[in-house]
């Protein structure tokens, strides 16, 4: 069942590869869209079937593959990882359809990205940490590939920026996996909670310690974000949907089931540091985000503000929290793709993303009206305004955070202000005012006129603006896969004394998290 | 309006000297070329018959609501059935607001013999009779009238208004038409031929009379009077050129223009908010929101414009903004008409004196042109 949603993509990237006859880009885009799509439908259906009632592992599939290594491959899903499985194939397909279809080697293109799609998948339901950590590795080759073929003008530098940092970023982790198996005394990488138990405090800080550079250095937090902004900006829209919306999360996603679930008492040790380094991530991500003059960079340091809230929710460890950073997950994913895709839009019809420059877009009858409104719903989403994806997920995020970490939570709460602060001063450039994309000058000119945007170049936009309101006023939507999985986790910080709430509306009605 | 050209005093050499030059001979200030003269005649063809409405709901607005206070049927031309609500309400209908804006714009900035006779004691006199007409059976307005003794002869002067510029459009919609006409017939091949049609038509009724009559009960009011000396080119058409082309309102959008931080000059003859310096591109920009006409214009373009515009790369999507440069094009034309038509002395005049005097005078017109859109229409569309 899993293994079907690392198959097809894969078994899709080396049709597209090695099919012999010259394909065109269309017809290689229609190749992988549809991929993507049997990819996302087995997603669905995999939901269909999903207990929500069962804490633990489903659908779990496991056999020896390298026994010498203690390598097996095993795979099960959880309340964590199915939604982000969704958003890995809504996105990956979302991102192949805003692809363009006349695009330089267009067979290799999609194959990576189709790569990249099985590797994320596999990433997510690895149960054998040696698997998790050779996806982990197997994503960033072809993304890599991506920026430094398809890139800007300055994708060598940003591509291998990316490649040093991740790279660093996998060999703390598989260090520290190392550690974990050899001190703990485990016969196989198989993922086991119960492994570090006979590990001491100092050596389980020091194997967290790893684990949080390494997977710091993907989410990213501050001071291992440097490479974000470089591969975004140099990375054409599609891979930086995928970038932001999907890979990202894979370092969250280690942090809460490799770092939270595995090392649970060095956890709780360090718990109020990564609380304090969330805020400083959440402040620094955001101030950065004020001073850029460059939409997508803007964009980019808003992800690493907004991946701080995940960080703050996993220190605090409650079931809420916990919760809430599976849906701050989805929900970052989701809007920030649509952020990048509209950037990538405005791109693409401006020939720039200078906010000095550009101004009144927003123009019904010559500047990207749709692409404007889009971009309203999307930062007013990522500002945490009600009725949208990101404002339930904030919520549950500080309403989780709050009982253990009152001061950091009300920190971090500052930095939704200051979302709202960098992306009206965003909108308020770009898109109101008289239309210009030049700075005034003295030359007479005609009067602008920008390319129209088509309905095709549009839907990709709609559809995770559509995802991100249904969401945003339908919650449970998003809760309902993981509450059952976070509540009745072992919170190392909290004890959770009453009964197990039956649904969200149950835990926000009664402060079971109380401590 | 970023493209300004810097104001130089020395007449010989003014700035705009070759838009002076091509006046005087006869010539357009927008260049001749084939798309222009499909632009214009088009442009001016829908522009006819839009005007033509507009007149005619003027004209009854004048007469027919003539002191209705709460006019809730002005555009209905005395016509209310169910049918005829409902497509107000679903506004499939000809934007009569743009005229009356029009209105207001001319009666604000006020100038020509409408103006000065609307304050003469002879129109007062007739007006109060009138008003005392209407009012016999009202003790509410009665009421009103002898607080405020002021108010109801405003209303009077707005309805003289009203009329003035119905009158002065159904000309100019004759006018039009008719330009429209020889284009189709191959008579007009060039922006020199529709401004020599223009000039010729504003001679020809430069002195048709403007009056303004209402009949309360069985009795005939001759609020203006043909013996007034009111007529078409000195009291309707410069002062309507002078406050919809050139001056414009700065209230009007959403554009704020703070008075206080002298964003508005402190001289209502210095405004320039008018239609040749319009924004073609809509922000909801001062003067008169020029996308009503537009919306207007749409419905009645001819077939060969039409494709033009669609030809545009935005197609259909801005059609309006393609108007509204077509349009801007065509009001230069207008001007330029105005303009020679109202030249002290004949352009082939050898007389320095006269020379001098007709340079003069178009260099006035020029400065006040400055900062308009003239050099952007000097450009090609596309």
């Amino acid at each position: 069942m899993l293994s079907a949603l690392i198959i097809i993509p894969l078994l899709g990237a080396l049709l597209l590869g090695l099919w012999p006859g010259g394909w065109q880009g269309g017809r290689a885009r229609q190749f992988a869209a549809i991929v993507q799509g049997v990819s996302l439908v087995w997603v669905v259906i995999v939901g269909c079937q999903f207990d929500i009632h069962v804490p633990g592992m489903q659908f779990v599939e496991s056999f020896a593959w390298v026994e010498p290594l203690g390598l097996d491959y095993q795979l099960g899903v959880d309340g964590l990882a199915l939604p982000l499985l969704f958003i890995n194939s809504l996105l990956g397909l979302i991102s192949v359809w805003a692809s363009p279809a006349r695009i330089l080697r267009p067979r290799l293109y999609f194959a990576l990205m189709l790569v990249i799609s099985g590797a994320v998948a596999g990433a997510f339901v690895a149960q054998n940490l040696l698997l998790f950590f050779i996806f982990y590795e197997l994503e960033l080759i072809p993304l890599y590939l991506l920026i430094a073929i398809w890139g800007g003008t300055r994708r060598a530098y940003a591509a291998t920026k990316f490649l040093i940092y991740t790279a660093v970023s996998g060999i703390l982790i598989l260090g520290s996996f190392l550690g974990v198996v050899w001190l703990g005394g485990g016969s196989s990488f198989n993922y086991d909670p119960t492994l570090t138990a006979s590990i001491d405090l100092l050596p389980q800080l020091i194997l967290l310690g790893a684990l949080l550079v390494g997977f710091g250095i993907k989410i990213p937090l501050f001071p291992f974000h440097t490479w974000l902004p470089d591969a975004h900006v140099e990375a054409s829209t599609p891979v930086s949907v995928l970038l932001a919306g999907v890979l990202l999360k894979l370092g969250t996603y280690g942090l809460v089931r490799f770092g939270l679930q595995l090392l649970p008492d060095a956890w709780e040790v360090l718990s109020p540091w990564l609380a304090g380094w969330a805020v400083v991530s959440v402040l620094y991500g955001s101030l950065a985000a004020i001073a850029q003059t460059d939409m997508k960079k803007m964009v980019a340091y808003s992800s690493i503000g907004h991946m701080g809230y995940i960080l703050l929710a996993a220190a605090a460890a409650t079931p809420l929290s916990v919760l809430g950073t599976v849906m701050q997950m989805v929900s970052h994913g989701l809007i920030s793709g649509l952020l990048f895709l509209l950037v990538g839009l405005v791109y693409s019809k401006t020939g720039t993303r200078d906010m000095t420059v550009l101004r009144g877009l927003l123009n019904p009858e010559r500047g990207l009206p749709v692409v404007g409104t889009l971009m309203i719903l999307g930062v007013m989403a990522s500002g945490g305004i009600p009725g949208m994806v990101g404002f339930v997920s904030e919520l549950v995020v500080f309403r989780g955070s709050i009982v253990v970490f009152p001061v950091q939570t009300l920190l971090s709460m500052i930095g939704t202000a200051l979302t709202a602060v960098y992306f009206l001063l965003l909108v308020n450039r770009v898109f109101f005012g008289r239309l210009a994309i030049t700075l005034p000058t003295d030359v007479i000119q005609p009067d602008l006129i920008l390319p129209p945007v088509s309905w095709a170049e549009r839907w990709p936009s709609i559809v995770l603006a559509v995802v991100i309101v249904a969401l945003g006023i339908q919650p449970s939507w998003l809760s309902r896969w993981s509450e059952t999985a976070s509540l009745t986790w072992r919170s190392p910080t909290v004890t959770v004394a009453q009964a197990v709430p039956d649904s969200l509306c149950e835990a926000f009605a009664t402060p079971t998290c109380l401590p | 309006m970023t493209n300004t050209l810097s104001k130089t005093t020395a007449a010989e050499a003014h700035p705009l000297q070759d838009y002076i030059d091509r006046l005087l001979q006869g010539k357009a200030m927008l260049p001749d070329s084939e798309i222009n003269l499909i632009e214009v005649v088009g442009i001016l063809k829908s522009y006819g018959v839009v005007l033509d409405a507009y007149a005619v709901n003027l004209k009854y607005m004048a007469t027919g609501q003539f002191l209705v206070l709460f006019p809730f049927f002005k555009y209905f031309n005395g016509e209310i059935t169910p049918g005829k609500l409902l497509r107000h309400w679903w506004h499939d209908r000809i934007n009569y607001e743009y005229a009356e804006y029009c209105m207001r714009a001319m009666m604000w900035h006020g100038g020509g013999g409408l103006d000065t006779y609307l304050d003469s004691p002879e129109f007062l006199q007739v007006c109060e009779t009138a008003i005392q007409a209407k009012i016999r059976r009202n003790p509410i307005l009665q009421g009103i009238h002898r607080l405020f003794p002021d108010f109801l002869p405003e209303q009077v002067r707005q309805s003289a208004y009203i009329t003035g510029l119905g009158q002065f459009w159904t000309i100019m919609s004759e006018m039009f038409l008719t330009l429209s006409d020889r284009y189709d017939a191959g008579e007009i091949t060039s922006i020199p031929a529709v401004v020599a049609h223009v000039k010729a038509g504003l001679v020809a009724a430069a002195t048709v009379p403007i009056t303004f009559a209402v009949t309360i009960g069985d009795e005939n009011y001759d609020l203006i009077p043909e013996s007034a000396g009111l007529t078409f080119l000195a009291d309707t058409a410069i002062p309507y050129v002078e406050a919809v082309f050139f001056r414009g309102t700065p209230f009007l959008g959403t554009v704020s223009y703070n008075a206080q931080a002298h964003q508005i000059p402190m001289e209502q003859g210095q405004f320039a908010y008018g239609a040749l310096y319009a924004d073609p591109v809509p922000i909801g920009g001062s003067g008169i929101p020029p996308t009503l006409l537009m919306q207007d214009m749409r419905h009645y373009l001819p077939t060969y414009l039409h494709d033009y515009y669609r030809q545009g790369i935005r197609g259909e999507d801005d059609i309006r903004v393609q108007i509204c440069q077509s349009f801007q094009k065509s009001m230069f034309c207008v001007t330029s008409a105005a303009l020679q038509g109202l030249l002290p002395h004949s352009p082939e005049t050898q007389s320095p004196d006269e020379q001098s005097a007709n340079q003069a005078f178009l260099a006035y017109w020029m400065d006040r042109l400055m900062a308009s859109r003239l050099a952007v229409v000097q450009l090609p569309s596309r």
